[in-house]
Formats: structure tokens, C-alpha cells, sequence
């Protein structure tokens, strides 16, 4: 599990990396925070996640709606592996508009 | 595949077990239950969703091998519960060992924790398939929850059913993991899912571990509600659930309409169409009936109790020095906050005695399936509650006693018939209050105790002398001599003597007392007689010269004075005249060999014991103190007649006396300075003549 977050000329690029659970809902609140208060456009990469779960989906949900309000651009590195793109169709999470 | 545990897995695996321990508790008993009602339906659906709920939730936190095992049982309950699988005893049996290796299994990497026995569980499962006849099935390892094979739900035609999900806003805490669930409702049929984010609060507002999505789904299946309502059972209680026909009205919203009227159900339905359902649900306060603490930290909260019952104490004692009004007015309500606070904290710690209660039928049932006998359980008071810490203790003694029963007290149906009783025998668990003690009886409809029997083995293992006059309660209490035991062989279930001692001394610890009742022909009763609270009491404090002692409030009656001429009258006796009833009564001053002089009037404080009423000469009651017991650790284990020791307010320590034992003490001192009469003999003497001459005791080692 990891949640790295890189900034440089006002962009911030969140890495997703392994497991992201309820264990690192804290850590990940807090690094999109930073991002939205520093960055003018955020790229939050999930490609490297092995699972998600829905404490790490509502939070890039609630941070993809923030940066809209906010006029930040936020988009979503998005080569999932099958595992976790399983998982959000599953779930009815694919038709989220963050996802689109 | 989504591993619901990683970071916090030790944590969700406790909780696991904790949940899991009370499911197996309540599965035993319900299985016991059944065994005696084999047709009601109720206990048959609460066998199978205890087990559907340990199989889900143990694939969920990593106990896969316990899920597997528990697959096939829950199964064979399915089975049971479609009219396929008609109940026997040898199911209940089997089922009854499966939990034994369930609960074993649950333990799993706990220190000390029994193991599993794979040979045990094979022949379990074994046994159970062939009972059902069930197939062996691949086991469902890291499948979370999955839905029983059900074949008379599954039989239907197909119909579309409507699903609304809110997780609780705990859920995720709890180690759950909602989408695991949706995922295996597309086991059932063709399934169309809308995640509703309606209730995500703005970032910065939004609580990380918490669940703010809900799921409305369509599921066109064979399956009925039941099958449906099974995935969701381990979370049923942390979620709003609601399932109904497409179409048509809801059938059976749990949490939203349960036990509503129609209007109710209409309005549950509305509320779900509703598209701010599921922020209305989040907005709402968290209704939890009941926290689950850890035993550690509650202790610790008692301790800190404690500990500012003691400063309170000297806040007063300063306080009573000071000539302030102000400085008085604060310390008053400092203790009346303190009393209040030692109140609820006392009654946190105090629990039903129930669980302890109701683990005795697996053992009255499996005892009497062993000695080929018939025994019927019952329970009354279960509701009594008692501390934790003493209900903890309790559990060994009460089996020990329930052991000796089944073993010894309760005849054979035969013999039972042949002098005239029910064939089947009753062994009768009772719990009530009695002032600040609890009474915790077991008593047995069975021969009783021959009391000439035990004296015959009393003088032969030299614990009596061979001419000593005894009392039918002294020749009950030599039962709980160290290595005293009647029975004519020692078998599996007791007889070694062992167990009446062990009982003794778990009760003595626990500052309780034993009393041994029986008739012949008719049965016997062993009561326990046990303090309500172990951690702090309401004393009374007196004083003897410069000492200080404390008695329990509970057992004090009324305190009177007893002057020159009052001790003239007794013409040196140990006794005094209250309002014409004769009261014995002891000198603390010289039971303790305190050396300092007596006032012109003493006190004597009547106390209340299972003995009858006696009285403590001291030279004056003090007042009432809230006292929080301390320990005086082994070194003093051996003095009985003191059950602890409290700081007083102005950092001095007083001892907190046993009146029981106090007493106890006194006799046994008087009647050892009488030659060639042993302790056991004296006991059995009237208790007036045995205050008839000025005390002989010696100074107690304190």
C-alpha cells in the first residue's frame, strides 16, 4: 500500500500504489487535500492500485467535485488492472462522472 | 479479489472473535433449545443464520478454514429449515462438536488458544454430509459470505426484485466491505446497480473511515427474499436494507419498517424511492444500543475512580480543617460527583449473569448423554447482575459444582423411578440479589448428601475427631476439606476430591461465602454467597484507639452503646442485651491486642452475617467512607479476617475487616484455647457459648 504525492508548478500527481483501504483513508484524504490547495491541476493515478475500496472512492469522488467547484483541473490516470476495474463494475462505480 | 483486512486485520480479527465467541454462545444454547423443541422453526433459522454469519464473516477476516469447516453445517441447517433434513440428536451432537472446532478454529493464533483437530473436523463433516446427504463441496475459501445453496428458494420462477442498500456510517470500521456483498448478489441473477453519492460530504467535511454510499439495484432472480436478505445477514444490523418485488409492495424492510404497521411500511417505501434516502440515513445521530469496550480499558477507568475517590477523600478531610465556606461548599459537591461517578462506573462493570448461566446446558447436556442420565436444566435470575470481574471467576466453581451433582447427586431413571421421583432428573441454576451480595444457588433434585457418610470419612482421614459433636452444617462444610470426597470411585466427571476445595478457596477470593443445604432422598443446594462489586464499597469507619478500621456498610446493622455498667451486668461476657435479643459481640481492641485505653463508652456496631447478628466493640464510628479496596498482596494473603486495605483521607490506611471472617476467627481462637478440641469440633458449637467466657484470642498478625 502507498500514496505518494508529487507537486511541481502547481500540478500535483497522487500514485496509488497496492492495497488503498480503509487503513490509508487518512493519508489519502490528506494528500488530496494538499493537492487542491496548492495545485492547479491534479492527476491522481490508480494504475499501480491493486484494490480499491469505497473509503478511496468516495474521497477521489468528494476531491473530483471539490476541484470542479474550485476550477482545478482533476483527471484520473486510468489503467487500472482488471482486479480493480472487476471491482467498480461490480459495484455500479464505473458510471460515476469522475470515471467517464 | 478485495481483501476487506490489511492494515487493520489484528484489529478486525479481535472484533471478529468477540462477535464470534457470542455467536457460538447463542448457537449452543439455541441448539440445546432445539433439542427439546425439534420442531420450532424459529431456533432452526436462528441456528442457520448463526452459522451463515460466522462462515461470511470469518471468510471476510481471513478465517477461511473456519468458513470452510462451517460450510456444510450451515448447509445441513439449510436443509433443516426447507423441511429436506428432519432434526435428530445425532445432528444436534455433531453440530454441538462442530462448534467446539469452530470455536477453536476462531482462536486460531491466539497464545495459549486450544487447536482445531483436523481429524476431529473430518469425521465431523463426514458424519454431517451423510446425515444431510450433502455432497462434498469445494470448500468457499476468500469467498465473502457466500450464499448457501438453497435449493427450495431457488426453485421459484424468475422475478425482479428491488434492493436498496445504505451501509451504516460504521460499517466500514467494522472490517466489512459493502461491494464484497454486491458482488455475490450477482451470484444470484442478473443484476443493475446505481451507486447513489448523494451523502459524500465536501472533502475537507468528510470522515475517511466512514461509508457514505448507498446502492439501488434491480436483481431479476429465481431466488426468493430469503436467499436475497442471507448475503446481507452479517451486516443486517449496521445497514437500512430494504428488498421488494419489482412492482409491487416492499416485502419485509428490516431495519426501516421493522415491526411497523402498513403506514409505516408505505412510508419506509416512499422514504426509499426518495431520492434523498440516503442522506436523510447519514444525517441521522448514530443509534448504538451498546458499545463494546475492552475489559482492560474499563479497568482502567475503574482504577482512575478509584484513584480520585481517594483524593476526594482528603479534599474533605482538608475541607473539615479549614474554616471555609467556600473551600466546604466545593469539596461537598466534589464528593457528591465522586459518589455519582463511582456509582456508574460500578454499574458499567456489572453484567447479566446469563452467559455464564447458559454455557452450563452444553455441559448438563453432554454430562448426561456421558453418565446415562437424564437431566433437565433450570435457570432462574439469569438477569442478576453481577461484576464482571466476579462473573469471570465464577465460571470454574459453578461447573464444579454442577459436575458433583451430575456425578454423584443425580440417580439413575431407574433408581429415581424405583423411590417414587420424575424419571427425568433437575439440576436448578438460580441468581438473586440478597442487600449487597449476590445468592447464586445450585441445587439438584437428586439423593442429597449423607451426612453420616461424610463424618464416617471426615474421622478417617483424621479431619475430626471420632467422638466430636457436630452440626449438620459443620458436617456440610468438611465437604470442602482439601482432598475430601465420599464417592466410591473417582471417574471422569469428579470424585477425586479435588474440585469442593477448589470451589471453596475461587469463592473465599472473591470475599463470598458457601453455604451447603440438603434432605436426604430429596435433593441438595450449594449457595454462594458473593460481594456485587470488588473494586470499591461503601465502608463504615470506625475507630479503636489510634487505628482505624473499615466495615462494609452493607452488613452493618446499627450501632449502640455499650458502657461500665453494661459489661458488669454481662458479668464478663461478650455479650450485650439489644432491646432483649442476646448479641455476642467481639472487642476489636483485643482481638487486635491494641494497647491503647478504652473510653468509658464504647460503641459496639451490630453487623449482619450469614451466622446470625454480632457486634464489634470499637471506641467510636467515625462515619460513612466511599472505599476503594487495595490489595495487601500475598504477603498477607493468609489474613482472612481482612479483605483489604483503603487510604483515608488524610493518607493513613485503614484495613477493611470481614465481618464473616472476623467472626470466623474469634471462634476458632476461643475454641483452640480450649484443650483438645479441634477447629472443626468448635464450629459446631453453639455460637453463644462460644462468646461465654472473656475473649481468648489471640492478637491477629496485621
Amino acid at each position: 500500500m502507498g500514496i505518494a504525492l508529487g507537486q511541481a508548478d502547481h500540478s500535483s500527481l497522487i500514485r496509488l500504489d497496492g492495497v488503498v483501504d480503509i487503513s490509508a483513508a487518512a493519508e489519502l484524504k490528506a494528500a488530496l487535500l494538499r493537492a487542491i490547495e496548492v495545485g492547479d491541476e491534479i492527476r491522481v493515478s490508480v494504475n499501480e492500485a491493486a484494490e480499491l475500496d469505497v473509503t478511496a472512492l468516495q474521497l477521489i469522488w468528494a476531491a473530483a467535485r471539490e476541484a470542479r467547484l474550485k476550477s482545478v483541473g482533476f483527471a484520473l490516470a486510468w489503467k487500472a488492472p482488471e482486479s480493480v476495474r472487476s471491482f467498480l463494475a461490480s459495484t455500479g462505480l464505473t458510471g460515476l462522472a469522475l470515471l467517464e | 479479489m478485495i481483501q476487506p483486512v490489511t492494515g487493520n486485520a489484528e484489529q478486525f480479527k479481535h472484533s471478529f472473535r468477540e462477535e464470534g465467541r457470542e455467536i457460538l454462545a447463542d448457537l449452543e444454547s439455541a441448539l440445546l433449545e432445539l433439542n427439546d423443541n425439534r420442531a420450532d422453526a424459529e431456533l432452526v433459522g436462528r441456528i442457520f443464520r448463526g452459522l451463515h454469519t460466522i462462515k461470511g464473516s470469518g471468510s471476510m477476516f481471513g478465517f477461511e478454514r473456519l468458513a470452510a469447516f462451517t460450510h456444510d453445517l450451515e448447509s445441513a441447517f439449510d436443509r433443516v429449515r426447507n423441511g429436506r433434513l428432519e432434526i435428530s440428536t445425532e445432528l444436534i451432537d455433531r453440530t454441538l462438536a462442530a462448534l467446539d472446532q469452530i470455536s477453536a478454529m476462531l482462536e486460531d493464533g491466539v497464545v495459549g488458544a486450544r487447536a482445531a483437530d483436523p481429524a476431529a473436523c473430518a469425521a465431523i463433516l463426514e458424519s454431517v454430509r451423510q446425515l444431510a446427504g450433502i455432497e462434498e463441496t469445494a470448500p468457499p475459501v476468500k469467498e465473502a459470505a457466500p450464499a448457501p445453496e438453497n435449493d427450495a428458494t431457488r426453485s421459484g420462477p424468475m422475478r425482479s426484485w428491488r434492493i436498496h442498500f445504505a451501509p451504516g456510517p460504521d460499517l466500514m470500521r467494522t472490517g466489512a466491505n459493502p461491494p464484497l456483498l454486491l458482488r455475490e448478489l450477482h451470484t444470484l441473477g442478473g443484476l443493475s446497480i446505481r451507486a447513489s453519492t448523494d451523502a459524500i460530504p465536501p472533502l475537507a467535511d468528510l470522515d475517511p473511515e466512514r461509508c457514505y454510499m448507498a446502492w439501488d439495484m434491480v436483481l431479476v432472480t429465481d431466488a426468493g427474499a430469503d436467499a436475497i436478505r442471507d448475503i446481507f445477514i452479517f451486516v443486517e444490523d449496521a445497514c437500512q436494507l430494504t428488498i421488494a418485488p419489482d412492482g409491487d409492495g416492499v416485502e419485509e424492510p428490516r431495519q426501516a419498517a421493522a415491526g411497523g404497521d402498513a403506514g409505516s411500511i408505505a412510508q419506509a417505501l416512499a422514504e426509499k424511492r426518495s431520492p434523498s434516502a440516503g442522506r436523510r440515513v447519514y444525517d441521522q445521530p448514530d443509534h448504538a444500543a451498546s458499545l463494546r469496550v475492552p475489559a482492560a480499558k474499563l479497568d482502567q477507568f475503574v482504577n482512575l475512580v478509584g484513584e480520585l475517590v481517594t483524593v476526594q477523600a482528603r479534599l474533605a478531610e482538608l475541607a473539615g480543617r479549614r474554616d471555609d465556606a467556600d473551600v466546604a461548599a466545593v469539596s461537598e459537591e466534589i464528593e457528591r460527583l465522586t459518589s455519582a461517578l463511582r456509582e456508574s462506573s460500578m454499574n458499567i462493570r456489572m453484567t447479566p449473569i446469563r452467559s455464564t448461566f447458559e454455557k452450563f446446558r452444553r455441559l448438563v447436556h453432554d454430562l448426561a448423554r456421558d453418565l446415562g442420565k437424564d437431566v433437565d436444566l433450570t435457570i432462574e435470575g439469569a438477569d442478576t447482575e453481577l461484576d464482571k470481574t466476579v462473573i469471570d471467576q465464577l465460571g470454574d466453581p459453578l461447573m464444579h459444582l454442577i459436575r458433583n451433582s451430575m456425578d454423584h447427586g443425580i440417580e439413575r431413571a431407574e433408581e429415581r423411578i424405583a423411590r417414587g421421583k420424575p424419571a427425568r432428573a433437575c439440576i436448578h441454576l438460580s441468581a438473586r440479589h440478597s442487600g449487597a451480595s449476590v445468592i447464586i444457588a445450585v441445587s439438584d433434585d437428586g439423593r442429597g448428601i449423607d451426612a453420616e457418610a461424610v463424618r464416617r470419612r471426615a474421622i478417617e482421614k483424621g479431619l475430626v475427631a471420632s467422638d466430636a459433636c457436630l452440626s449438620e452444617s459443620a458436617i456440610f462444610a468438611l465437604i470442602l476439606e482439601p482432598g475430601f470426597s465420599t464417592a466410591q470411585e473417582v471417574t471422569d466427571v469428579s470424585g477425586r476430591g479435588v474440585g469442593m476445595d477448589v470451589v471453596r478457596q475461587k469463592v473465599e477470593s472473591l470475599r463470598g461465602t458457601l453455604e451447603i443445604t440438603s434432605r436426604p432422598g430429596h435433593g441438595a443446594s450449594i449457595a454462594l454467597r458473593l460481594p456485587l462489586t470488588m473494586a470499591i464499597i461503601d465502608g463504615l469507619l470506625v475507630g479503636v484507639g489510634d487505628a482505624c478500621f473499615v466495615l462494609p456498610l452493607a452488613s452493618t446493622l446499627e450501632c449502640i452503646e455499650l458502657t461500665r455498667d453494661d459489661i458488669e451486668r454481662a458479668n464478663g461476657k461478650h455479650i450485650a442485651n439489644v432491646r432483649g435479643e442476646l448479641v455476642p459481640y467481639i472487642r476489636l481492641r483485643e482481638h487486635f491486642n491494641l494497647r491503647s485505653r478504652p473510653p468509658q463508652i464504647e460503641q459496639i456496631m451490630l453487623v449482619d452475617t450469614g451466622e446470625g447478628r454480632f457486634g464489634f466493640v470499637v471506641d467510636q464510628v467515625l462515619g460513612n467512607c466511599q472505599t476503594v479496596i487495595k490489595s495487601l498482596g500475598h504477603f498477607y494473603r493468609q489474613v482472612q479476617i481482612v479483605s483489604g486495605a483503603t487510604i483515608l483521607g488524610n493518607g493513613s490506611v485503614a484495613l477493611i475487616l470481614d465481618p464473616e471472617r472476623l467472626i470466623q476467627d474469634a471462634v476458632r481462637a476461643d475454641q483452640n484455647s480450649e484443650a483438645g478440641c479441634t477447629p472443626a469440633a468448635a464450629s459446631g458449637r453453639k455460637r453463644r457459648e462460644v462468646f461465654s467466657t472473656p475473649s481468648g484470642a489471640t492478637a491477629a498478625p496485621v
